[in-house]
Parts: C-alpha cells; structure tokens; sequence
C-alpha cells in the first residue's frame, strides 16, 4: 500500500465504517511490562511513602491506599479504553481540544493557592491537573493534524508554522501556570511528534543549536527564568549552596541513591525515607527505589522502561494508520521523557523540577492517565490494526 | 539548508525509540553507576552521619574503699527527667502536669514553672536532674500507664556519694558537677576512677526521633577503676573526734593529724580540722568561721572571705602546707648527733636557763634552768641549750646532711595532689646564730607528712618510707590491677641509733613533756613541740602558736608514728597539753585494731586487778561480807533473802574500792546516767561516781601531779548504764611546757 493510497483510507475511514469496538487480540508484551510497572510501582510507593504517610496522617498507609484505589479504577479504564475503537479519538479531537484549552486558560483564574502556582483546578476534595490532559490533547491534535497533512509536511508552512503554532500555544498556557517542567516535557512531546511525522531534519538541527543557546543562557543568567525556577538552577550548580534550604531535597537524594550501592539496602529497609527525603513518594521515589534495590534493581527498573518504550515503538511501526503510529509515539515519548528527566533530577544530572516519575509516584489523576493512556495504546495493538505486509 | 536525508515514518519511530532509550536511559544508568557503586560510598557515608544517633553512656566512677572495704566515696545510677513540649498536645497536658507534681511533691510555685515548661516552643526541657532509682521506677510506671514514652524521657547519669559525710574529707576529696576529681585522692587518682565512656549508636529520622528498626550498635562502658586506702575507718573516727573537739574547744585556726603506719608509709588516718560536708562542699563546715564570715559588714569582703574559707576548708594542710616544727625537731638533732658519733647518750650539759650564741643570749623555755642533763633528760626536758649545744657540735654539714636524709628537702611523693615544700636554709646559708636555732626546730618550715615521714624513719630503723594512702586499685570486675608495695626511699639512720631515740621517745611520755601521751598497757614514746608563729601576730596581740606531739608506739616495737598539730590554739597551751592527749586517744585505737596486746605495768595491774567475786545464790549479810573483804562497795536492790543478780557479773576486773550493785530480788536492771568527768581532779571523779553507783577505772599517766583533770571518758555523759557499770576515764596533766 503506498502512501498515498493509505491517505486517502484515512481521509474516508470514520467511526462507524470500523465500528465502536475493535477485535482482535492485545499485544502481550507491552501489556506484561506494563503491569509488571505498575506493580512494582506499587510497591515501591508503599514502601516509600510508609514513614511519610505515618508523619503526616497518622496512617502508613494511607498514601498507598488511596493510590491503590486509583490502580485498580485506572486498571479498568485501561481494559475499557482497550477495546475502542483508536479512531474515536479522531472524532473527539476537536471538543477535546476545545475544552482542554478553556480548562488550561480556567486554571489561569481558578485555581488552589499553592505558593506562585496556577496548576490546580479544586474539585471538592481532590484537585484536577488540566496539564495531566493537556498531554494527551496536544498528541491527539498533532497526530490527527499531522496524519492528514503528512504529504506536506516537507512544505516548512504544514510541517513547521502549524505544528509549532499549536505546539507555542499548549507550551504558553502551561507557562503561565508556572509550570515549567510541564511546559519542557509539552515541548518535547510536541518535537517528537513533529519529527516522527516527517517534518524537515534541519529544523531539529538548527532546533538542537537554539536549545544549546538557551541551556547556556540559563546556566550563566538563571535570573532570567522565574524566581523558583532560577533559585533551583543556582541550587544545582553550586552544590553547597543552602543544604538546609534549596539543595536539601536533591542532597538528600543522592544520599538515598548512593546508601544503595550495587545491591541496595533491601525493600523496606531505607532510612532516608525516614522525612530525610522530602516527600519520598513523590518525584524523588525513585531515590528510594536506588537505596532498597540498589544499582542492579534501578538499572533493571529503566530497562524495563527500556522495554515499554521499545515495544511502544514497534507496536507503531506496526500500524496501518499513521494516526495511530503518531498517538503510540507520542504516549511513548510522554512516558520515556518523563522516566529520562526524573531519574536525571533524583540523580541531580540536572536542576530540579518537578517531573513525576511514571507508574511509581503518588498522584490518582496522573496514574489514570497514563493508565488510560496505555489502553489506547492497547487499542491500537490489537490486530486488527496491524498493518497487514 | 536543505538537508537531503528522507527517512520513512518508521525509521523516524525507531530513532526516536533509541534516542530515547540509549540517550536517555543511558545517562541515567551510567550516572546511577557513578552515584551507587564508584561514589556510593561517600554518599552512604554522608547520609550515615546524618542518620546516626550516638548516644554517650556514661562509664561509673569508680568507689573508694578504706582498709576494710567499708565504702567511703560512691557513684550511683540516678536519672535526669526531660519532656518533650512539642508532643504535649492540650489534651494531655493536666494529666502530665498532675502526675509529674505528685511524684516530685511540688508546691504550687513548682508546678506553674513546670506548666510552664510543658508549653515551650522546644524538644527538650529538662524538669529535674539527677533523681534516684525509687523515683525513676514511678516515672516510668507513669509512663506506661499513659503512653507518655514520647513526652517524658529519662537518661541515665550518675551521682557521686560519700555515705560518712565530711569523713576523711581533706584525704577523699570530692567531685564536680561532672563527676571530675576535684581534690584529694578524687582528683590524684581522677584517671584511674573514670574510665572511659561508652555509646550507644542508633538511627534517627530526620526530626531526630529514633527508628523503629533493631539497628543498634553499643560499645560498651568501661567503668572506673576502684580505690582501695590505707586508711583505717575506726582510727581515722578517733582522730577526727579528738580534732574536731579541740577544734571548737580552743577555737583553734585548725587541728591536723597523721597516723602512719611506719614501717610500710602506709597512712592510716590522716585530717585536717575545720573539714567539711564532701557531700556538700561549698559549704562552710566551720561554725566559728560562719560567725565571723556573718559578721562582715561589707559585702564584697564578706563574699572574697567565704570563698577564702571554703577553699581553705579543702586544703590538706597535713600534705600542702608548712609549719614550723620546735622542738619536735630535736629528736633528729638526737638522731644525727648519735648517728655522726658527735655525741653519746651520757653527754651531760647544765643548763642555767640560757645559753651565749656569739653575741645572742639565747634562752630556754624554763628559765630557772633544767640544770645538769644527759641527752635523754635533755629530751624529756625539752631543753634548748642542750640541744644548741649539741647542734654546735654537729655543725652545720651534719646537720643539714640529715635534713636531707630524713627527706627534708625534698616531697614525700605521696599519692595526694598538692603536695607543698619545705622552706629551709641551705646548708651554706647557715650562721652560728641560724644553727642554734635550727637546733631546736625553729627556721624551717616542713610539711607535717614530711615530719610523721621521718618521726617513722626514726621508728622503724632509720628507713625513710614513701608515703601513700592508696594500697590497691582493683577493676569494675573485682580484679586487683595493681597493689602498692612500701618504698624505701633511704636509710637515714642506724637502726642502733633509730633504737636509742625510740628509747629516749619513750623517756619523754613516761615521765617528760608528753606524758599526757601516756597509754595504759603501751608503750608509747613522743616529743612534743611548741613554735611561736614569727610576725604573723598583728601588734599588741599576743603571739600565735602552733603546738604539736609526734608519738610512736609501741615504743619498744614500733608499728605507727603519730603527728598530731594544733593550730593557734585561744590558751598558752604546749603540745604536750593540746596534742598529746589526742595523740594518746588515737594511739589507743589504733593498738586494739592492729591487734597489738596492751602489756600492763604491775602498777597499772594492780590499778585493775580485783577482780569480782561471785555471790549469785548467796545469802545478802554473806554476800555483803565478801565483798568488804575484797575492799570494794555494796549496793543492795530489792528486799528478798539472797542475791540473785549482781552487776558487775564474777570475775570482772574493777579498780579497788568499786561498787557491786546487789539484787535480791527479780527486778529491772538498776539504770543510771552517766555523768560528766570532765575537768574534774581524781578525787572529785571517785565521789562523783560513787554518788552515782558507777564505777570509774583512772587512765592516764603522771597522775600523781596536782593539776591532773579528766578530759575522757569511755562512756558519754548522759548516756544511761546499769549501775555498777564500770566507766574508764582519762587524765591529762595540764602543766605542761611551752617547749
């Protein structure tokens, strides 16, 4: 089938000609690695969070409990979303779009008062997160965007301007909510998709070039960025700088990583999560991970990453829709990102932000998500889907 | 820039898989392994140092023992009681308050400072230090019934204890506040009593609580060191009684005595008077230094002279202070004299009450004059011509050649801190003049160790002995770790001549200057001494003496040497008077605890020897009969036939002419109160006490003297005996001499 062909297929293809519900077996193998994620996940968050949540509420397990009951809805979501129709997506773009744009410019004006910043929507008594959704929407909409303008994505007009216009808009708004890590990680979804989707190599050259300068800026004038954020560039580079203060988060977690050595200190058995590590079952989990597992369970922790990723990227090899190879990628260039930089803040390779770390940190929305996130990937593996050679 | 390079979607997809995963995951993996295994170390190291709780356990200090093992310094196990204000919530607070007020019994002052203390802004307020095990055990019983383990902590520490008080106290010394020697043998011996520190290692979170885990590591404590003295308990008793009595009974500046044993240095007593409460040190003991101190107007003076006093009060003055020693001194011009062959015991000097040094007429202290002497004569006499002659003839080598034999010149090196120096002319500072004074104790200045030192050389053969106060020092488990042997430190004298100036030491208690020295059933020999104290007595006031008796015993065999000093007494009274009496007292005691026999004189026997008859069962006018014919009294008690008790019981010794009291019938033992002999002549205590029904048995020597009292007696006045009891009392001669 040439490209061409496979456009036009696209272009007519709609929901009702496929049906609501798609046949066909799940890939095994992405389905094992991911449950084998969040199981240990589980585990380490219980672990990690025992001393914690014993300080705070009163109750160990209290973080791991409520954790689990967003594990098990999450569980279903995913089965559910699993057998969908991918192409449901496609239909819902541009509402989801619509309402993921208000939420994101509602949160501006409505939001929980956590220090400097606008990254929660109350909803009684839990919080909603719009950039949780704002992930998902903007790879929906460059996939969608992408799969259909995909023959002129050399034309720097479709396979630049446009692109990066909705990609400037996401990463803007997630900006103002101060929340740069976010806004980083939106970026760099958004480059991935443009790349997988063809658009001209030299502009991820001239890309890494500009990025370099601002990396350079940002270390030499850490002023020019917000005040939290600068503050942590400078904690990052002078490692002596405030240990009480700013650094003692990240010193923390390199005691965390370097008390494990090669073996670990055991499951259950950390001491820096005894409130050395400032909330141990959140972004710095994976500091606790590398104290009880030590080298050899952290490395075969990202190996499994390793592999999640790796499948994620056959499994859109695979496909007979572009639309479903751009989604796959882009959830898989969600979840590898957000692993890559985690680990690189806990190891203090760079400055800390507030990544969390997939299938392992505290957090219901964010784990719904990415288990919805890895149904549709599901949905898509099925073979049905699979392009037929 | 148009870069040729056309990549198909799937290979774009691959790319970005790797980069991700070699890019991404490879940093990451690669920093792990630098962070866990090439630099794991140091982290580790870094974040152990933060988890570790190091908790110090305090070793014990170790216990000071006398002789016997009698306990006389102590450390037990007490506890200081905290609380932690930031775990108090409102709820549980009364109940903590209420609790804690009834264990420590506080007023309502107490316990708002406690409440007080409950709402501090802290972890950590300390509510009382160092409380006893008893109390402890009802915290910690509070403790559990409330769950307060997270509120009120104790910590072990320790407290130094010294169950006599202010015995032996210039010798013991006492502790500070951290249990660190402070003087005596708690500061010499401060290394050896402190062992070393333990720790207990355990986790911590980051608020410092401890960790719920078994990780624990202890190094254990090694505790001190336990002392064991030389100092004998009953001795030492009998030497601060008698101190302290003529302390406040001649409102002396002080009253020092050692009693050692001489033939190993041994210290078997040893006090200076005024001491003090070791168990509250800061305190002046000292009533009449209190008064004086109270009576200081200005306050500045008042605070600098109470500080005065209390550091005076801890002075050893036997170890670290000098006196001059008078005539106690002639017994080593005797000794050198006789050693040098300058002299033999029948050289005879009339002595007309004074003697021409070159241009000085120097005076004895009797001024009619002693007349013609032999050198024991001229000792028993105290008399300074004699020995300004003698020291003339020995010259000024000899005699500062046995300065320095008998140690003079240098510390004793005894097991105290503190010890002070001599102040003494050198042998080429000596004038004809300086010489004859020397001759007769006056000049230098010695130490009092230094001086029962050599009065023991004397006594034992001629062997100056190290002295020491400690003789064993065993571990915490009871092991000895190290036992002290005598030191010779030299042969000063001959043991010919050590036993011609015991002989001539004996001379003088028999029948000289110390017979207040005297021992019924010992031999004891002495010397007293008496020396003005030169320029220390402001102008119009009379001059201050320092009186003092060396004694030995038995003369004939001796085992101790005594010093006994009495320091400006408020009479112009001499050593013989003032030190001798003490010195025979202790001398007494301390023969019956070294098991040595008393052997008495015929005199002294027959002094004792009716012995009781038994008339139990017979008839009263019989029993009556039988006593007379023994030449003692009779006291009948009860109207019945026969005697069915008597008091004293067959075959007592009782002084002739004694009372036995007689009862006929089955009654209550006959009580009667002792009274009080006390500066009464012999005779005044003979009625004394056959008004009273009790008999009195006479001590002393030299009793023949019309200015004999009593000044002892072997039971307490006021104390209630039966009647017929027999009751020792001493007499001491007050005439004695300002030698």
């Amino acid at each position: 089938m040439s490209e061409e062909q496979t456009r036009q297929r696209v272009r007519k293809s709609n929901v009702s000609k496929s049906g609501l519900f798609v046949t066909g077996g799940i890939d095994i193998p992405f389905f094992t690695i991911v449950i084998a994620l969040l199981t240990i996940g589980l585990v380490m968050l219980f672990s990690a969070s025992y001393a914690y949540s014993y300080n705070k509420t009163g109750n160990s397990y209290n973080y791991f409990l409520k954790q689990m009951v967003f594990a098990v809805v999450g569980i279903i979501v995913m089965f559910a979303v699993s057998k969908l129709n991918y192409k449901l997506l496609k239909v819902i773009n541009v509402p989801l779009l619509i309402v993921t744009i208000l939420l994101l410019m509602l949160v501006l004006v409505y939001h929980t008062n956590v220090g400097d910043f606008k990254r929660w929507i109350p909803l009684g008594p839990f919080t909603f997160q719009p950039s949780d959704v704002a992930k998902f929407t903007i790879i929906v909409t460059l996939a969608s965007y992408i799969s259909k303008y995909y023959s002129q994505m050399k034309n720097p007009k479709y396979g630049i301007l446009y692109p990066l216009g909705v990609i400037v808009v996401f990463c803007g708004l997630i900006y103002l909510e101060h929340h740069l890590s976010c806004t980083i990680l939106m970026f760099a979804i958004g480059a991935v998709m443009m790349f997988v989707g063809g658009t001209n190599i030299g502009l991820f050259v001239v890309g890494a070039g500009a990025l370099a300068g601002i990396i350079a800026t940002v270390v030499f004038f850490p002023k020019v960025l917000m005040n939290y954020a600068g503050e942590r560039i400078v904690a990052w580079l002078d490692k002596d700088y405030e240990p009480l203060g700013a650094r003692w988060q990240t010193n923390n977690s390199l005691y965390a990583i370097g008390s494990g050595g090669l073996f670990g200190t055991g499951l259950g058995n950390s001491k820096q999560k005894y409130l050395y590590v400032s909330e141990p079952h959140n972004d710095f989990i994976f500091s606790i991970v590398c104290e009880e597992l030590g080298f050899i369970g952290a490395a075969l922790i990202i190996v499994l990453f390793a592999l999640l990723i790796w499948r994620g990227a056959v499994i859109a090899t695979r496909c007979s829709d572009k639309f479903a190879s751009l989604i796959v990628m882009g959830i898989m260039a969600q979840v590898g990102i957000q692993v890559v930089l985690n680990i690189m803040v806990v190891t203090d390779t760079i400055p800390n932000t507030g990544i969390a770390l997939p299938f392992f940190s505290y957090g219901g929305t964010a784990l719904l998500m990415l288990l919805f996130e890895m149904g549709v990937v599901l949905a898509i593996s099925r073979k049905s889907n699979v392009k037929k050679v | 820039m148009k870069i040729k390079l056309r990549l198909n979607m799937a290979q774009r997809i691959i790319i970005v898989a790797a980069v991700v995963i070699l890019l991404g995951f490879g940093t990451d993996i690669v920093r792990l392994f630098g962070l866990q295994v090439i630099n794991g170390d140091k982290y580790a190291a870094k974040a152990e140092s933060q988890q570790l709780l190091d908790t110090e356990v305090k070793a014990k200090r170790g216990t000071i023992y006398d002789c016997d093992k009698n306990v006389l310094a102590k450390s037990a196990t007490v506890w200081d009681v905290a609380i932690d204000p930031k775990n108090i919530t409102d709820k549980n607070r009364d109940t903590l308050v209420n609790g804690l007020c009834k264990i420590f019994d506080y007023d309502d002052e107490e316990r708002a400072k406690l409440t007080e203390k409950t709402k501090q802004e802290s972890r950590y307020a300390l509510v009382e230090e160092k409380v006893e095990n008893d109390v402890k055990d009802e915290i910690s019983e509070f403790v559990s019934e409330n769950s307060f383990g997270n509120i009120i902590s104790l910590t072990q520490t320790t407290k130094r204890y010294y169950p006599y008080n202010s015995f032996a106290s210039s010798v013991l010394g006492f502790t500070g506040s951290d249990e660190q020697g402070l003087a005596g043998i708690e500061s010499y011996y401060n290394d050896e009593l402190t062992g070393t520190n333990g720790r207990i290692i355990t986790s911590k979170d980051a608020n410092s609580n401890k960790l719920p885990e078994d990780y624990e590591t202890s190094i254990e404590a090694t505790d001190g060191n336990s002392l064991v003295l030389t100092i004998n308990q009953t001795i030492q008793y009998y030497l601060e009684k008698d101190l302290s009595q003529t302390l406040t009974e001649y409102d002396c500046k002080g009253a020092y005595g050692i009693v050692m044993d001489c033939n190993t240095g041994a210290i078997l007593a040893m006090s200076s008077m005024p001491d003090y409460d070791l168990n509250n040190p800061y305190k002046i003991a000292y009533k009449k230094t209190r008064s004086k101190i109270k009576s200081i107007k200005n306050k500045e003076e008042a605070q600098q002279k109470e500080s005065e006093a209390i550091q005076n009060q801890w002075r050893n003055f036997t170890v670290s202070d000098v006196y001059v020693p008078g005539s106690v001194y002639k017994v080593f011009v005797a000794s050198a004299a006789l050693e040098e062959n300058v002299i033999n015991e029948n050289f005879t000097y009339t002595c007309g009450g004074s003697i021409q040094v070159e241009d000085r007429k120097m005076n004895c202290h009797y001024h009619p004059g002693h007349g013609t002497e032999n050198l024991t004569q001229g000792l028993m006499n105290s008399c300074n011509p004699y020995f300004i002659t003698v020291g003339q003839k020995l010259g000024s080598h000899n005699y500062f050649k046995y300065f320095e034999a008998f140690g003079f010149t240098e510390k004793t090196g005894i097991d105290l801190p503190g010890e002070g120096s001599s102040i003494y002319l050198k042998e080429s500072d000596f004038t004809t003049v300086g010489l004859a004074s020397a001759s007769f104790g006056q000049t230098n200045s010695l130490t009092p160790i230094q001086v029962c030192t050599a009065i023991s050389a004397i006594a034992n053969g001629g062997t100056v002995m190290k002295p020491y106060v400690v003789s064993e020092i065993i571990d915490s488990n009871g092991n000895t770790v190290s036992k002290t042997t005598p030191t010779k430190v030299r042969q000063a004298i001959s043991s010919e001549t050590s036993e011609k100036v015991c002989k001539m030491m004996q001379a003088v208690v028999d029948g000289g200057t110390g017979s207040n020295a005297y021992v019924a059933g010992y031999s004891v020999g002495g010397k007293t001494g008496t020396s003005t104290k030169l320029g220390e007595s402001e102008e119009g006031e009379k001059d201050k003496y320092i009186v003092s008796f060396a004694g030995i015993a038995p003369a004939d065999d001796p085992q101790i040497a005594v010093l006994i000093i009495v320091d400006e007494p408020n009479q112009d009274l001499g050593g013989g008077a003032l030190c001798a009496p003490i010195a025979a007292n202790v001398i007494e005691k301390a023969m019956t605890e070294l098991n040595i026999e008393p052997r008495y004189t015929k005199e002294e026997l027959a002094e004792r020897s009716i012995k009781t008859p038994n008339v139990i069962g017979v008839q009263v006018d019989t029993a009556k009969n039988t006593i007379t014919s023994n030449g003692l009294k009779y006291k009948i008690v009860g109207y019945g036939s026969k005697v069915v008790r008597q008091s004293p019981s067959a075959s007592q010794t009782i002084p002739s002419g004694g009372t036995i009291v007689l009862y006929t019938e089955k009654s209550d033992k006959q009580m009667v109160e002792v009274p009080d002999f006390a500066g009464l002549s012999i005779s005044e205590a003979n009625s004394l006490a056959a008004q009273k029904n009790i008999n009195i048995a006479i001590s002393g020597n030299d009793l023949t003297s019309g200015s004999v009292v009593a000044y002892s007696q072997s039971d307490e006045k006021g104390s209630r005996v039966e009647a017929g009891s027999v009751i020792t009392v001493k007499f001491k001669n007050n005439a004695s001499v300002l030698d």
